[in-house]
């Protein structure tokens, strides 16, 4: 198992690419502290499943990655229990497609608070935490719309660029204590999000059903990347931006 | 052990430095001082201390003396 003995803690693991994380890094002997926004039943009931499938232990923790105090006080709920955190993948984010001349400045801000600036504030008291233990891996999802920037990706696929610049310095300054950080740029992903409107244009690239990679990634492609990316089996990658796409460019 | 003595241990610690040199100690002022002995030594307080030092405080944590001023921001009494 790639991930014995080791503890996650993964945002925005209730849905999409972050469920499927979760999965996975549980069926590689993983514990988790699972984040989302809200307490959800069914989402609890679910990890209970795999919790007890995989005999690991998954943890809850709620907060709004909008808002900084939130943030605070669940990543100090888990740093008091003294239990490491190996591991941080920053999944969470939110979709938005339109033309710059279409969007509003609020539109992306509100954007950037959760894809980036909520990621930063999780980033900075985890890595803080981690250095202590001098070891650790951060995996960030950005997105293939942030490298290639094509048309309607003033929103979303800027504040995937910055999570990738910021990225790229973070594995800078961390290595120093022994911790990696990448990325991880996936194409349209067949989860929710994909489904939206936003995500339209590319489905219509991605429909020719002749070639075998002219289609949407399947999470657990997704979640195949992350984990080795987690993994000692990378130890000496870091800094990395991995496209998970195909081939296929937008 | 006192708060005092465990403070200092973590400066000599983490610095590599004697405790002659830690009165009048400010930071960039010895080698291993610098962001990522920075880094390095907050990490060490907040461990030992049980505490978690704002940023804002990380900033300001310019000295061996100005560093006793915010911990006790923190309950931390040296």
């Amino acid at each position: 198992m790639m991930l014995k003995n080791k503890t996650a803690l993964i945002t925005g693991s209730n849905r999409g690419i972050g469920f499927s994380l979760l999965k996975r890094f549980a069926s590689e002997g993983c514990n988790i502290y699972a984040h989302s926004r809200k307490p959800n039943i069914e989402f609890e009931k679910k990890t209970k499943e795999i919790s007890a499938k995989n005999n690991i232990e998954i943890q809850h923790i709620h907060f709004d990655l909008r808002q900084s105090s939130e943030i605070r006080n669940g990543i100090m709920a888990i740093i008091k229990t003294k239990a490491p955190i190996d591991i941080l993948v920053n999944s969470a984010g939110i979709i938005h497609g339109g033309l710059f001349q279409m969007t509003t400045v609020q539109t992306i801000k509100d954007v950037f608070s959760v894809n980036f600036f909520g990621m930063l504030e999780v980033t900075q008291l985890v890595s803080k935490y981690m250095i202590r233990k001098k070891k650790g891996s951060i995996i960030n999802i950005a997105s293939v719309a942030g490298i290639d920037l094509s048309a309607g990706n003033c929103a979303y696929g800027t504040s995937k660029a910055a999570v990738i610049a910021f990225s790229k310095t973070l594995s800078s300054e961390l290595s120093a204590h022994g911790i990696r950080v990448n990325v991880i740029a996936p194409s349209l992903t067949d989860t929710e999000m994909a489904h939206t409107i936003e995500a339209k244009k590319e489905k219509t690239i991605l429909s020719d059903n002749k070639e075998p990679f002219k289609r949407m990634a399947r999470p657990e492609e997704i979640a195949n990347s992350v984990c080795f990316l987690a993994s000692e089996k990378s130890s000496f990658i870091n800094g990395e931006v991995i496209r998970v796409d195909g081939g296929n460019k937008f | 052990m006192e708060n005092i003595q465990i403070y200092k241990e973590i400066f000599m610690e983490s610095f590599e430095i004697k405790e002659n040199i830690l009165a009048d100690l400010k930071y960039q002022g010895v080698e291993r001082w610098d962001s990522v002995g920075h880094m390095v030594l907050i990490a060490a307080l907040e461990e030992k201390f049980d505490i978690m030092i704002d940023m804002d405080d990380i900033i300001d944590f310019s000295s061996f003396e100005k560093g006793k001023t915010i911990l006790a921001k923190y309950k931390v009494i040296i």
